[in-house]
């Protein structure tokens, strides 16, 4: 692990008790994939494909930047929904996974 | 003729600042035109016609619409009525509906995606002119791609339900638009369902490609470079603008082609494609990529799945 002096928050992934830290203006998803983690699943994290969907259960995000209105609309937002790519951390906080990937070429799909 | 090669195709952007950046200076288009509405058009330098990609600044990334052009402006009289014909609605749209573009045949796909054929679009030129043309254009730049070469649709694949888009669209396009297929993958028992496929109208192995996924959306579309030293030179420029790519350079087993997966600013899937692959004719046998193998098709280096290039899109 290379020194990274930038200051931090507390990210908690509710469903698989990941804990990782989070730099103030790096994306909730840049930062679990800069550390390696796992957790939230990861897409174009550009905003547009919504599979890094996520609810703030605690705490408090900052958006960073836009976001498809087909994954998150304006009211899911106001209740605490997210991409995290397209969010930081304001406080440590806590995040439940909503996205998630799904099967394609019709295998497993009764998995 | 009936359907010369892919047209153009109108993308949804959550920020067109962003969307121009990268268009312009990453994939190596030229604006050529700003409409009242704000739309913006690009070009590439290898392309005669006016435009080939479409920018709509929207709350939602993803695909507006996907063109074809046609040779004869009564190709879409003829092809209006054979689509109707097979039971799609169909209409025209009257010429400047699209600046500098004549009168659309306007319908969907049988998965939903909305088409449109036209004959005519305004010429402008290559970069490089027909008189003693260089190779390459000096004004050159980003990746410096020749021209749009394909486009891949998602397409709802729902076995337990009965629903296959994929071979509902696969056998429209055929039937219906005259596009022969080169290569599938088919999966489950006795490779019964058609999963992917992949078709042309041109010599190159696909003009469009259908895969199966859990709802309709826009995969890619795919941008043409010459050579493997040319997709190294892309991908570096996406390093140099920190461009999220999804699959650094490797080789498809499908179509052969040389290739990067990466993301737009809006999360619309973009490729650079390189390479002939093979020469696609109507007469060549169709290639056929198996359940156990279909990774290999896709990736063919690591074989190995890699969920984004199925899961991911717009």
């Amino acid at each position: 692990m290379f020194y990274d002096s930038r200051p931090k928050f507390q990210v908690s992934v509710n469903q698989t008790g990941e804990v990782y830290a989070c730099a103030v203006g790096e994306s909730l998803l840049a930062g679990m994939i800069r550390l390696g983690r796992r957790g939230i699943p990861v897409g174009c994290v550009n905003g547009g494909c919504g599979v890094c969907k996520v609810k703030v259960s605690a705490g408090r995000a900052e958006k960073l930047g836009p976001i498809s209105r087909a994954h998150v609309t304006e009211d899911e937002e106001n209740q605490g929904f997210a991409l995290a790519c397209r969010f930081g951390p304001a406080s440590d906080l806590s995040l439940d996974v909503v996205g998630k990937i799904q099967k394609a070429f019709g295998i497993g799909l009764s998995k | 003729m009936g359907i010369l090669r892919i047209g153009h195709v109108s993308l949804r952007v959550l920020d067109m600042k962003a969307a121009l950046d990268h268009y312009i200076n990453v994939i190596g288009m030229y604006k050529v035109m700003e409409a009242a509405n704000g739309h913006v058009y690009l070009k590439c330098w290898d392309e005669w016609d006016k435009y080939s990609v479409i920018l709509t600044e929207d709350k939602e990334a993803g695909m507006n619409h996907l063109a074809y052009k046609v040779e004869k402006d009564s190709d879409l009289d003829d092809l209006k009525k054979k689509i109707e014909a097979y039971g799609i609605a169909a209409k025209i749209m009257p010429e400047g509906t699209l600046p500098s573009t004549g009168r659309m045949l306007q319908f969907n796909l049988p998965s939903g995606h909305d088409l449109r054929l036209y004959a005519q679009k305004e010429y402008v030129g290559t970069e490089v002119g027909t008189t003693n043309p260089d190779p390459w254009p000096d004004n050159k730049h980003g990746a410096g791609v020749h021209w749009l070469d394909h486009a891949l649709l998602m397409c709802e694949l729902n076995p337990e339900k009965g629903i296959n888009k994929v071979a509902e669209n696969t056998k429209f396009c055929t039937e219906v638009l005259d596009f022969f297929l080169t290569e599938q993958i088919v999966v489950g028992p006795g490779g019964a369902i058609q999963a992917a496929s992949w078709l042309a109208r041109t010599t190159t192995p696909h003009d469009i490609a259908f895969v199966g996924g859990p709802r309709n959306g826009f995969h890619h579309m795919a941008f043409f470079l010459d050579s493997w030293s040319d997709i190294l030179r892309a991908a570096d420029i996406m390093g140099k603008h920190k461009t999220k790519i999804d699959v650094a350079p490797t080789r498809h087993g499908i179509t052969r082609g040389e290739t990067i997966y990466f993301f737009d600013p809006s999360g619309n899937r973009n490729e650079t494609f390189a390479g002939l692959g093979f020469l696609a004719q109507r007469d060549r046998p169709v290639s056929t990529w198996t359940e156990d193998k279909l990774w290999t098709g896709v990736f063919y280096h690591l074989g190995e799945p890699v969920p984004s290039f199925t899961e991911v899109y717009t």
